[in-house]
């Protein structure tokens, strides 16, 4: 293994996104200006905070799109909007590339690829608290917020499918396949919803609230993160993870607070508060660890989109670029 | 405590709180303070954390107000306290139409905020010239008004002393716990929205015994009557009793009631005397939710029970029973 840095950052890293082609990775801290690296660690460009707080970003038509708590968003530099009121914490890229949404309040606003703000859908009943793309279908979104998740498809009235579940759904996130959506919720669970059945599990037991969740790039695993174990459960065959044991993966000294799957390998890297991050790798009868420590707790995780290089950025605003082979985990066992 | 405190400001439009919020504000108090503001009051000063967040509004038509929380602000909340400079106070503006026990239950339930946050208390702003037509019309104004740790009647100007003194009377009797003050132009002494400590346990919960008096008033003739003036919907019920507590007989009694009642308890505050403990008991709840601390040796002091219950359609006599029930 190498390690390339670190690079300091102002302030907690709120988030770490690689480019699509891998040239470029955004270091987005909770204050202060955001960093474009190349990735031999050189800065390649500094984009100015955004007032009150940074929210997460999307890489849009080949630019790094930021948004943050002043309720602005920036495509470019000397080009940004403030679509309605109240803060943005994040804005996502469709599959497809060709269309942006960021979520404020009840508002999901989707901008074309000529920054031109669209009404795709009524304001939703509940405030916006994240929401996702269907990666098999760029015209259909997830939103989710109190009283669970609600789907869309772009110009629609009424969503399409709705899980409905009496508390807050706080993150989402959808399957490659687009046969699965994954909810974190405000209570130690997930809701796990199976398209293909029409179908809804709470899955609960966690030790604590997830705060990290994944799925593997084929969408056949879901790690989730509630509490020091990291929970991977098989998303394959009729019923998936219904009635069968996850695989339980411990090491943490800490609740897990990022779970990324790589897409060029598949390894799982995950990090929690402590510093302790843990690179696992699934072979057929075991699954493979190798453990860190950082000096400080881990804040976010990114892996190259086509090599093994994993971003890793910490509480204290520092990130490393760590390339990693398969070779170097420990066998371990699972339970 | 080392965890950051949280005042949740609430009232009715109009009654005052960008006014009070601008003066938090624009105060030399030396306090890094960050707002969360939902309702769009326009803040008129160029602060440095004053964060515009839609507020999420419930409609409980069927649903549990007790599990509810507020998810927005476990997001919002969650992503200021990972940062690098920390605040020392947060102040919570609702908007008028705001149920205040969502949001205080969000620190109670959310392990993460609990962590790092707890809530300083409620603070409520009356419009002491219109807030009876409101209490009247809107379930929400009563419910702000019976979560109040501080109330502030402001406008006072406005309104003639008569009028002020039963509108506090009526207050007083749907919120026997709030300390209320009179205001204009929402002018108080900063300390007193910031210094709360309302769900503060390690605090001695003191309850003015007047307070736990059905209410009651004296006739020309010297005869005492009872109030009855307002058929208040929102009461509060006040149980004196010394002597000690079994604690298993009163834990029992405490969850089957907050179970069964949870909805309509807003707020409840109890000192207790358990058998064979030298240490005070000290309990606080919100609808379903329930904390309890050590409160400290008696001492000299007489070992008396007292709790307060502030809620909707409470039954006294139903409520002393159960209590008396826990006597050893």
């Amino acid at each position: 293994m190498t390690e390339l840095g670190p690079l300091m950052a102002s302030d907690n890293i709120l988030d770490l996104s690689w480019s699509p082609d891998g040239a470029l990775l955004a270091i987005t801290p909770s204050t202060g200006e955001t960093l474009i690296i190349a990735e031999d660690g050189r800065v390649h460009e500094r984009r100015p905070e955004h007032g009150l707080g940074n929210g997460k970003p999307a890489w849009f038509q080949g630019e790094l799109v930021t948004c943050g708590f002043d309720g602005k968003i920036r495509f470019s530099v000397g080009r940004e909007c403030a679509p309605g009121r109240g803060l943005i914490d994040r804005v996502r890229t469709s599959p497809d590339g060709l269309l942006l949404a960021a979520g404020q309040g009840k508002d999901l606003h989707v901008f074309d690829k000529s920054y031109r703000a669209t009404s795709p859908f009524p304001p939703v009943s509940s405030a916006v608290m994240d929401f996702a793309w269907n990666p098999a279908n760029s015209s259909e979104i997830a939103i989710v917020g109190a009283g669970g998740a609600r789907m869309w498809r772009l110009g629609g009235q009424e969503p399409y499918a709705r899980f409905d579940w009496g508390g807050a759904s706080l993150a989402v996130d959808w399957s490659s396949c687009g046969r699965w959506l994954v909810t974190a919720d405000q209570t130690p669970s997930v809701h796990i919803y199976d398209f293909s059945r029409d179908y809804p599990l709470h899955i609960q037991g966690y030790e604590a609230k997830v705060l990290a969740m994944d799925f593997s790039s084929d969408g056949k695993r879901l790690a989730t993160g509630g509490g020091p174990v990291v929970t991977v459960w098989p998303c394959v065959g009729v019923t998936g993870p219904e009635g069968v044991t996850p695989i339980q993966l411990d090491g943490h000294d800490g609740d897990v607070i990022a779970a990324e799957f790589s897409p060029a390998t598949d390894q799982l890297a995950t990090g929690d508060g402590t510093g302790a991050l843990l690179i696992f790798t699934f072979q057929a009868k075991q699954v493979l660890r190798k453990r860190m420590r950082r000096d400080a707790g881990i804040a976010a995780l990114a892996w190259h989109p086509s090599k093994p290089v994993l971003a890793v950025g910490q509480s204290d605003g520092r990130v490393s670029l760590l390339s990693l082979e398969a070779s170097t985990c420990t066998p371990r066992e699972t339970r | 405590m080392d965890t950051t405190p949280v005042t949740i400001l609430t009232g009715f439009l109009g009654a005052g709180k960008t006014t009070l919020l601008n003066r938090i504000l624009t105060e030399e108090h030396g306090l890094r303070i960050a707002v969360i503001e939902n309702e769009f009051g326009e803040i008129g000063i160029d602060h440095e954390l004053v964060i515009n967040a839609d507020e999420e509004l419930f409609e409980m038509n069927n649903g549990c107000i007790c599990c509810t929380v507020r998810g927005d602000l476990i997001r919002i909340l969650g992503s200021l306290m990972k940062r690098k400079d920390k605040f020392d106070h947060i102040l919570i503006e609702t908007t008028g139409l705001a149920d205040p026990g969502p949001v205080v239950q969000t620190f109670f339930v959310d392990d993460e905020l609990k962590s790092k946050l707890h809530v300083n208390g409620v603070v409520t702003l009356v419009d002491a010239k219109h807030v009876l037509a409101h209490l009247e019309d809107s379930s929400e104004v009563r419910e702000q008004i019976a979560f109040a740790d501080v109330l502030l009647l402001n406008k006072c100007d406005l309104v003639e002393p008569e009028e002020l003194h039963r509108l506090e009377r009526r207050i007083r009797a749907m919120n026997a716990l709030t300390e209320i003050h009179r205001t204009t132009n929402a002018a108080i002494e900063i300390s007193r929205i910031i210094h709360i400590g309302g769900f503060n346990l390690d605090r001695a919960t003191e309850v003015d015994p007047h307070f736990l008096e059905p209410e009651s008033h004296v006739d020309e003739h010297g005869h005492e009557h009872h109030d009855h003036e307002h058929d208040e919907q929102i009461t509060s019920v006040g149980i004196q009793n010394d002597g000690d507590c079994d604690g298993k007989k009163l834990n029992d009694w405490l969850s089957t009631l907050v179970r069964e009642q949870g909805a309509d308890i807003f707020r409840m505050k109890g000192v207790f005397s358990l058998k064979g403990n030298p240490d005070r008991v000290i309990f606080q709840g919100v609808h379903m939710i329930i904390d309890a601390a050590n409160g400290g040796p008696w001492g000299k002091r007489p070992r008396r029970n007292s709790l307060v219950f502030i809620g909707r359609n409470l039954d006294r006599a139903e409520l002393e029973k159960g209590f008396q029930s826990c006597l050893v």
